[in-house]
């Protein structure tokens, strides 16, 4: 159960992560601010991919103390923790070389949402049903 | 006696033009800082700077400065900052669009030179002496100043808080000779 829930904490975290760079590419040359230097690709792959295989260690965790209803449970945190994470995002105080940090949450706030989206549509792949 | 008087009269003539002669003008380039903090997290820069620099060593006392800044273009470095900095309760930047400041006295002193001016800020002006230092190289210079600025006396936002209410500024502004 934990290799294939670590397997699925890696599997999303870099579908996240392609995500992420396709999001950030897309919207730094829409609203034509870049942001590659605070959020780099490197830090944007590495950060959803630890995100993941973190969630993969709370999804064992929870499923041995909650078996039935683990996924339930699960599927709510992830998505609290989600919500609680754009708070620093709009704390962030970024360089003073970057000329629009009010489009900055635009751009980190949706990545924020990717590794529970990516856990969600291949998580059915990992776990069967009642695990 | 008449090319002697001739002479005495093109002298006092030369003396009297070159003393009243208009001081040197100066070009801001574009590597300028407008630097502010205001104690903990607060701190950043304006990114807009525009003026008028007539200044000459020698003669301070026929040197001029018409400075603005763009109160939009400042950065905090957090967006809600700068729209918060923008807002009517602190900058207003709507309403009050430029900080303005216009010199009526330059003095040279024992470290640099200082200047006597309006400074308009948020609507409200004010004379300030502000310091400063000029250093020159060949066809270009920098002017430095590092002063505070009391930011109750031109009402920007309510006294006390997390902002100091001593804002300190930073000014290096690279210059060429027009």
């Amino acid at each position: 159960m934990l290799k294939r829930l670590l397997l699925l904490g890696v599997t999303s975290g870099v579908l996240a992560g392609i995500v992420a760079l396709i999001y950030q590419k897309v919207y730094s040359s829409s609203v034509g601010a870049d942001f590659s230097t605070v959020a780099t690709p490197v830090g944007i792959m590495v950060s959803n991919i630890v995100g993941c295989m973190v969630a993969a260690l709370g999804y064992w965790i929870l499923s041995k103390w909650l078996k039935g209803k683990t996924e339930i449970v699960f599927n709510f945190i992830f998505v609290i923790l989600s919500f609680a994470s754009m708070l620093p995002v709009f704390a962030a105080k970024l360089p003073l070389t970057i000329n629009s940090p009010e489009l900055f949450p635009g751009l980190a706030i949706p990545m924020h949402f990717f590794p529970a989206l990516a856990w969600s549509t291949l998580e059915p792949l990992f776990i069967k049903n009642g695990e | 006696m008449k090319k002697i008087i001739g002479s005495l009269a093109a002298a006092l003539l030369l003396a009297v033009t070159s003393a009243f002669a208009p001081a040197q003008g100066w070009q801001i380039t574009d590597k300028y800082t407008v630097r502010f903090t205001g104690g903990g997290e607060v701190g950043g820069i304006f990114k807009t700077l525009k003026g008028t620099i007539l200044f000459d060593e020698q003669h301070p006392d026929g040197s001029s400065f018409e400075l603005t800044i763009d109160v939009a273009s400042i950065n905090t470095g957090n967006g809600l900052m700068n729209t918060h900095a923008k807002s009517a309760e602190w900058f207003d930047a709507a309403q009050y669009p430029l900080i303005k400041f216009t010199s009526k006295k330059i003095a040279k002193t024992a470290g640099g030179y200082t200047v006597t001016g309006d400074m308009e800020i948020h609507g409200v002006k004010k004379e300030m002496t502000l310091p400063f230092s000029f250093k020159s190289s060949g066809a270009a210079g920098t002017f430095s100043g590092a002063f505070t600025i009391n930011r109750n006396d031109f009402h920007i936002g309510k006294p006390g808080g997390d902002v100091d209410e001593k804002i300190k500024l930073d000014l290096t502004v690279p210059v060429v000779k027009k």
